[in-house]
């Protein structure tokens, strides 16, 4: 019996906050694919960094094909035939294909015209079909995929780490990767998937490892379990999802958030918004969902009025907003969960109450002539604490102190109060744990029972089919369609995502 | 409060240990250094008019470094304290000038207090427009100020506020009925020492307590998210450099109408760059500014005792050399303690996980 491509034996990482694994081991065998499966933060992609010499391990040891080996670099891994597509590519948008993929891996010269035709040899070998000679910047993210596994071929890897490969893709796109992965194996090859996806588990994975809380918690063979079992074992508890009422005619109430066929046309390039057009009503939660990157932020962006449409006009109960200040819009009660809380909702190194009053800095409520109402605000932020169970000790912890799932709950907490009329959430539970998740999910299902109008972008089509009462598809700054949930099968709602209408008419290119 | 206690303990030893390297490098120019401390040490002690000096050269310090740690708090960096001190300086010479004898004392330095700080204050809200309006880098544009500033007070010493005399380039002194009173019989000590703790504390109850304080320290941290808060970053810039711009100009008050009297050129031409590396040594914290004000008056007193000591032949710049080590101890026990807090967590977790 030939010794397994990889084993990881008793490897513990600790971070200065956490601990990211414990005592964790792993075999990963010749011509396996196997899927490591997990919640976020679960320990998954910090194994795997350890295994491609991204993170130095405290303890434990590493054996490559029988040998013990130490892995300080990529460099190191890659010359042991280990190769690693992080989920965020690692490539220069300026480059071409070629050039993206050679890199690292030449010296001196370089006649850039032999090395497109044997790369399009490779690609060609493995049914890839990617311009080599473009700029990666200007390609899908399907396509930037491709080049990345090109990346890793081209230096002949036997061993093929992913990480979340099928986050950014469209259902075709990961069909075709799953497609890829099943031929690469059957060649002799190794494939470790990291993932929080269920159904591509049972696609495509030999052997499946759950992880939680930086441990091993189950080692499965795909064929002696089932998703639910896999689930409870990534959990660890069971969740009750929120119920929505299907039969209730959404519609009916009075319209909340009105957009008037609203652009937004930058001075060079292509539209980023173009031509959108709907309404949303009191007690109705509008989904729009697409691969991120098709306007969505910018849709977010001209609500909350960080820019302004250059035609169109966006109303809040019949009232023309499209030029009030974001000031006076966070007045008229609309609240907004950004996409990313780091960089727009919160303030890490500022205490919880005080993350409280970012929005509430013009509110009377919290000022005696100027001055802060401490009492007050640390009263309520305790209170907002218990409210929606966060993790913390009290109104004085710092915000950066908080794991992400918590983090996002006081955001959320904040902005369900002063969202008195609508309620916009950009990918509110990404990279969030399922506990979390399922807590925020109750709290937007809430908000709508309260008659609020709610607007949730997502990229994760589960969550959009399990909340929203109708859902807008958008592709390239359009909307490619209006649609009451129940309308569309996952197939249909891919095609739109990708820019296709059902009878495969492809989206007029803008 | 664990923490605070801890960041003044690495703050103590850090100067410990920068004045243990000054006097090592004291025994390389052949002198005893401990003789030399010892002697300057009870020649300051024993005397009240160099121990009130520490107060006096401390006072302009406070106003410089808060004028540094104000827009610290912003994340904007104000390099120019030295030109908002000197226009601060400028109209407070000015207007002493114009209405000594006409109005009484304490309506010339309330006058005086205001003026000095709307000049320097005129100054920093330009820069703050300049990158509120244009996105200049405030770094340069303050820092370029400075000479600006430092250009026209020359100018002005040689044309419409030289002296009478005509001779140096220098103003008049001011009346005696223009000074700040002194507040300790003996010393120099004025009452612009006191203006400058009140000030300090004062600046930080804005900070910490106020809705502008939280505006400024919002914006300093994360600027996006203090525009979804709605809060205009564009104004803060300005109104935090115009404050931070008067502050420094109130040293203006405290110098002229407290200690020289008058304005002459190359006027306490170090007071800006020392702010700096007191609002760091302080972390940006106005009262800190304090008492690293403080230890800098003393160690500017301690190095001025020594260059006099009879027969010890210890040039006066040594000091210069001492502040620059403690300032570097003090930086550095920044890293370290960030460095050892990181691995007693670690190992915390460690411990916690096996």
């Amino acid at each position: 019996m030939t010794a397994p491509a990889v084993e990881l034996q008793h490897i513990t990482k600790c971070f200065a906050k956490v601990v990211a694994n414990k005592d964790v081991s792993l075999t990963v065998n010749n011509g396996e694919v196997v899927a490591l499966l997990g919640e976020n933060g679960a320990g998954k992609s910090t194994i795997m960094k350890i295994l491609y010499g991204l993170y130095g391990l405290d303890e434990g040891k590493i054996f490559v094909r029988g040998e013990e080996v130490q892995i300080k670099t990529p460099a190191d891994a890659m010359a042991k035939g280990i190769a690693m597509i992080q989920q965020h590519f690692s490539l220069v948008p300026t480059h071409t294909a070629a050039e993206n993929i050679i890199l690292g891996n030449v010296r001196g010269y370089i006649p850039i015209k032999n090395y497109e035709q044997k790369l399009k040899k490779i690609a060609l070998e493995h049914g890839f079909d990617v311009p080599m000679d473009r700029p990666v910047g200007e390609l899908a993210v399907g396509q930037q995929q491709k080049i990345e596994i090109l990346k890793a071929l081209y230096i002949n890897t036997s061993i093929l780490i992913m990480d979340e490969p099928t986050a950014v893709l469209t259902p075709q796109e990961s069909e075709s990767l799953m497609q890829f992965i099943k031929e690469f194996a059957a060649k002799g090859n190794s494939v470790v998937f990291i993932t929080h996806k269920m159904k591509e588990v049972m696609e495509v994975a030999d052997r499946i490892v759950v992880m939680r809380n930086g441990v091993v918690v189950a080692e499965k063979r795909r064929q002696e379990t089932t998703e639910q079992e896999l689930a409870r074992l990534m959990i660890g508890q069971e969740l009750t999802p929120a119920v929505r009422d299907a039969s209730r005619d959404t519609t009916a109430g009075e319209g909340v958030l009105q957009f008037e066929n609203v652009s937004l046309q930058p001075k060079k390039g292509t539209a980023l918004l173009n031509d959108i057009d709907f309404t949303i009503h009191a007690g109705e939660i509008f989904g729009i969902a697409g691969v991120s990157g098709n306007g969505q932020d910018e849709l977010c962006d001209i609500i909350s009025g960080v820019r302004q449409p250059t035609s169109g006009r966006v109303l809040l109960a019949g009232k023309d907003i499209s030029k009030e200040s974001i000031r006076a819009r966070n007045a008229f009660g609309i609240g907004y969960v950004p996409v990313d809380r780091y960089r727009d909702a919160m303030i890490k190194d500022m205490n919880l109450a005080e993350n409280i009053l970012l929005k509430g800095v013009f509110d009377k409520k919290w000022f005696n002539r100027g001055f802060i109402r401490h009492k007050k605000l640390n009263a309520y932020t305790n209170e907002l604490i218990e409210r929606h169970r966060v993790k913390a000790n009290d109104y004085n912890d710092l915000a950066g102190s908080l794991s992400g799932g918590n983090q996002q709950k006081i955001v959320l907490g904040r902005e369900v109060d002063i969202g008195s009329r609508l309620l916009v959430f950009n990918q509110p539970t990404r990279g969030l744990d399922m506990g979390a998740v399922d807590r925020i999910h109750h709290v937007i299902m809430e908000e709508k029972d309260n008659g609020k109008a709610v607007l949730l972008v997502s990229t994760e089509l589960s969550e959009i089919f399990e909340m929203c009462d109708r859902i807008a598809v958008m592709h390239n700054g359009r909307f490619m369609g209006i649609y009451r949930n129940g309308e569309l099968t996952t197939e249909q709602i891919g095609l739109l995502m990708a820019g296709i209408h059902f009878d495969g008419e492809e989206a007029a290119a803008l | 409060m664990k923490t605070r206690a801890n960041v003044l303990l690495y703050n103590v030893i850090a100067v410990i240990v920068g004045l243990a390297i000054s006097m090592a490098l004291l025994a390389f120019m052949h002198v005893n250094p401990f003789e030399v401390c010892g002697k300057a040490l009870s020649k300051i002690i024993t005397d009240k008019y160099n121990l009130g000096e520490i107060l006096v050269k401390a006072t302009p310090l406070i106003f410089t470094s808060l004028a540094f740690a104000f827009t610290y708090k912003a994340n904007l960096f104000n390099i120019g304290a030295q030109g908002q001190f000197l226009m601060g300086s400028i109209v407070a010479v000015a207007i002493s000038l114009a209405l000594q004898g006409k109005v009484p004392t304490f309506v010339l330095l309330l006058i005086v207090l205001v003026a000095s700080f709307a000049a320097g204050g005129a100054v920093g809200g330009l820069i703050g427009a300049a990158k509120a309006k244009f996105k200049a880098n405030e770094f340069l544009v303050s820092m370029m100020s400075t000479y600006v500033i430092s250009n026209f007070m020359d100018y002005l010493l040689r044309t419409s506020l030289q002296e009478t005399k005509a001779e140096y380039m220098q103003t008049d002194a001011i009346a005696s009925s223009a000074y700040l009173p002194n507040i300790l019989p003996g010393t120099r000590v004025h009452l612009g020492f006191v203006l400058a703790v009140v000030v300090a504390i004062l600046v930080s109850v804005l900070l910490n307590h106020t809705q502008l304080g939280y505006q400024i320290r919002a914006v300093g941290r994360n600027p996006n998210a203090a525009n979804l808060g709605g809060i205009n970053a564009g104004l803060i810039y300005i109104i935090s450099f115009a404050i931070a711009g008067g502050l420094a100009g109130l040293a203006g008050l405290t110098e002229i109408n407290g200690v020289q009297h008058m304005l002459l050129r190359e006027f306490n031409a170090s007071i800006g760059s020392y702010g700096i590396g007191i609002a760091i040594l302080a972390n940006g914290n106005p009262i800190g500014c304090i008492f690293a004000s403080l230890l800098f008056g003393f160690l500017n007193i301690m190095g001025t005792t020594m260059g006099r000591l009879p027969g010890m032949n210890i040039p006066a710049s040594i000091i210069e050399l001492i502040e620059g080590i403690v300032m570097i101890c003090v930086i550095a026990s920044y890293a370290l303690r960030y460095f050892v807090d990181n691995r007693n967590k670690k190992k915390q977790m460690r411990k916690a996980g096996v």
